[in-house]
């Protein structure tokens, strides 16, 4: 294959790259600020798919009259709408996960781990028993959708954008660590917990605060890529291996490390798809151990508390 | 030791439990379960011991050890496909692919610690479980691998058939025999001493002088190929080898099932954790439909209030939950 013939498959894996970059920034901000594994964050990101879906198509529970109404509103605006409002409908569910972990802060973080796994399955059994097992799809706005011509080839237009999206909602999350009295706050409390609590910071509400902006970010990708991997009862599962792959290959606790990963991965995806699209999937694996054989932290990892 | 320098080989709980399920079909069914759930029981008790060898035992998290119990199974299946269809050829060819396959991955993890090694294990499992999807050609992709046959049993002078439930229900019986009376001699060995030193602090033990990694790797190889024991068992028992087991979601059943019969504190935990979870799957499953809802619950109360599982309900620790503290 030539390198023009190669070029669409490097275009594509850049852009599934920015998206996985996202998939994996709110399971990042947990484990790195935290240092909780989140084995719930697929589920997380699947509930906020259903919320976006329902808000957007509509099928909200509300009365018949306003429904209408709604159903009459522009589907770029209840686009939009869904965007917004399916995270913030989501971040409950990460305040009560925050509160039934905190009994296992400061324990091995193997119990974080399953007890989040256990979550994981409420949530997807809930999803089945609140939406049934069939699929979906978010409909996108016609400014947006449908594909283009360049080059010869056809490109799916809300792909572009949604890497768009991606690249928007990473630069806030960047700005909010590294540039807010907050991200201070809350990179110093993962330092040294107890030097930020004698300071007379209440640390327990940073961290809630960090677990609730982690969820909204996975909720935020599941909107963001339910127009493209369809929504489904599994997708939480089939989305959190991803992420954590991401996180564990960029390095724990590091942002670039999870855009770098998140990149590398996409790539790897996106070329190996151009020889062996049935395999594509595995790639991610074998890149995984690869890397962590030879740098057992990741590209940008330091030393933490998960190697206890 | 709570019980001096050596631990008997034979103790009257161990008999007590073997005994306890030789009666098991001759009630199952008046107390209107059915005679294949105690098979599918015994197979999963077997491969909760094996597992426990890892997580209990050696404090190691395996988060993919649904890949060594599906090698197990298609090795069961292909073997006997393939081959030939010998029942002890079959079950030594799971024993043997899975054994390889934990070697593999053993090479490669042996030198992680703590949550390192469990991600490391998840990415492996996927590895597994993603081929047995795509080798259509080997394993009959999702499709699974059918028209397995439940061999006859050959003893030399006796055949057992064991196409009848309750046949092979006493044929996994036995392999639960003598399965449970390894690992108990297994960790109550100096071998066992070793895993339980790296089981409570890696790097002393090194610093004692014990090559750490080999150990780590034995031990995985050892848990891996026992699992595949099961595995082949399983593909025995259903009569096919599909990829489910070896999926995220199968692996995580078996540390769940390893934590809530308290796996952590009793060797004979994770044997209660298989009867709990398969009951609660056919029991909560039988009056509601979302039966992983309310097992989930229940395993999310568990890990918060009692994390030593429902074993550490009846039996002391013989010292205070080590495995608690913060490293």
């Amino acid at each position: 294959m030539s390198i023009v013939g190669l070029l669409p498959h490097l275009v594509n894996g850049l852009a599934l790259g920015l998206l996985f970059a996202l998939l994996a920034l709110g399971f990042m901000l947990i484990l790195g600020l935290m240092e909780q594994i989140n084995l719930a964050h697929g589920s997380l990101f699947a509930l906020g798919a259903y919320f976006a879906h329902a808000i957007a198509t509509p099928r909200l529970p509300l009365p018949p009259d306003m429904l209408q109404v709604w159903a009459q509103v522009p589907l770029g605006w209840r686009f939009t709408a869904a965007m917004f409002l399916a995270p913030v409908l989501v971040a409950p569910f990460g305040v009560i996960l925050e509160r039934l972990m905190r009994r296992t802060y400061g324990r091995d973080p193997l119990y974080g781990l399953l007890l989040t796994f256990g979550a994981a399955m409420v949530i997807e059994e809930l999803i089945r028993i609140a939406w049934g097992t069939r699929d979906y799809m978010l409909p996108v706005p016609r400014g947006i959708s449908g594909g283009f011509l360049m080059l010869d080839l056809i490109w799916s237009t809300y792909r572009f954008w949604a890497a768009g999206f991606a690249v928007i909602a990473m630069a806030v999350v960047w700005l909010v660590i590294e540039r807010t009295r907050f991200g201070a706050l809350v990179k110093a409390g993962a330092h040294d917990s107890e030097i930020v609590q004698a300071l007379g910071h209440n640390l327990e509400k940073l961290r809630v605060w960090v677990f609730v902006l982690g969820t909204v970010m996975a909720a935020v990708a599941g909107v963001i890529l339910a127009p493209i991997w369809g929504i489904r009862p599994h997708m939480g599962v089939d989305a959190v291996i991803p992420a954590f792959v991401i996180i564990v290959l960029g390095g724990v606790g590091s942002f670039w490390g999870a855009v770098l990963g998140g990149l590398l991965v996409g790539m790897v995806v996106g070329l190996s798809g151009a020889y062996a699209s049935e395999w594509s999937m595995l790639s991610m694996y074998l890149l995984l151990i690869l890397i962590v054989t030879f740098r057992s932290r990741g590209l940008f990892g330091k030393k933490s508390v998960l190697e206890a | 030791m709570r019980t001096g320098r050596t631990v008997p080989t034979l103790t009257p709980a161990m008999i007590a439990i073997w005994l306890a399920f030789a009666t098991v079909p001759l009630w199952i069914e008046k107390v209107g379960l059915y005679q294949y759930l105690g098979v599918e029981i015994l197979i999963f008790a077997t491969y909760a011991l094996a597992y426990n060898l890892v997580l209990g035992h050696s404090g190691l998290p395996s988060f993919g050890h649904g890949a060594f119990f599906g090698l197990g199974a298609y090795g069961f299946g292909l073997a006997q496909l393939n081959l030939v269809p010998d029942l002890w050829f079959c079950l030594a060819a799971a024993v043997v692919v899975a054994s390889v396959g934990g070697a593999l991955v053993a090479a490669f993890i042996s030198h992680r610690r703590g949550i390192y090694y469990s991600l490391l294990t998840i990415a492996f499992g996927q590895v597994f479980w993603f081929i047995a999807i795509k080798s259509h050609a080997i394993t009959g992709g999702e499709d699974g691998l059918l028209k397995i046959a439940r061999l006859p049993a050959r003893f030399g002078v006796a055949t057992f058939d064991l196409t009848h439930n309750i046949s092979l229900f006493y044929f996994v019986l036995a392999i639960f025999v003598v399965v449970s009376l390894l690992l108990w001699r297994l960790v109550h060995s100096p071998f066992g001493r070793i895993l339980k030193a790296i089981k409570q602090n890696e790097t002393r033990a090194r610093f004692v002088g014990y090559d750490v990694w080999r150990f780590k790797a034995a031990v995985l190889v050892l848990s891996a190929g026992l699992s595949g024991l099961a595995g082949g068992l399983f593909a025995m028992a259903q009569s096919s080898a599909f990829p489910d087991v070896m999926s995220l979601h199968y692996s995580g059943y078996i540390v769940m099932m390893t934590l809530v019969g308290g796996g952590l504190v009793t060797f004979w935990g994770p044997v209660l954790g298989a009867i709990v979870f398969l009951l609660a799957r056919d029991v909560i499953g039988a009056v509601t439909t979302g039966w992983m809802l309310w097992f989930g619950l229940l395993f999310v109360a568990l890990v918060i209030h009692k994390p030593e599982g429902l074993g550490g309900m009846f039996i002391r620790p013989a010292r205070p939950a080590p495995a608690d503290a913060k490293k």
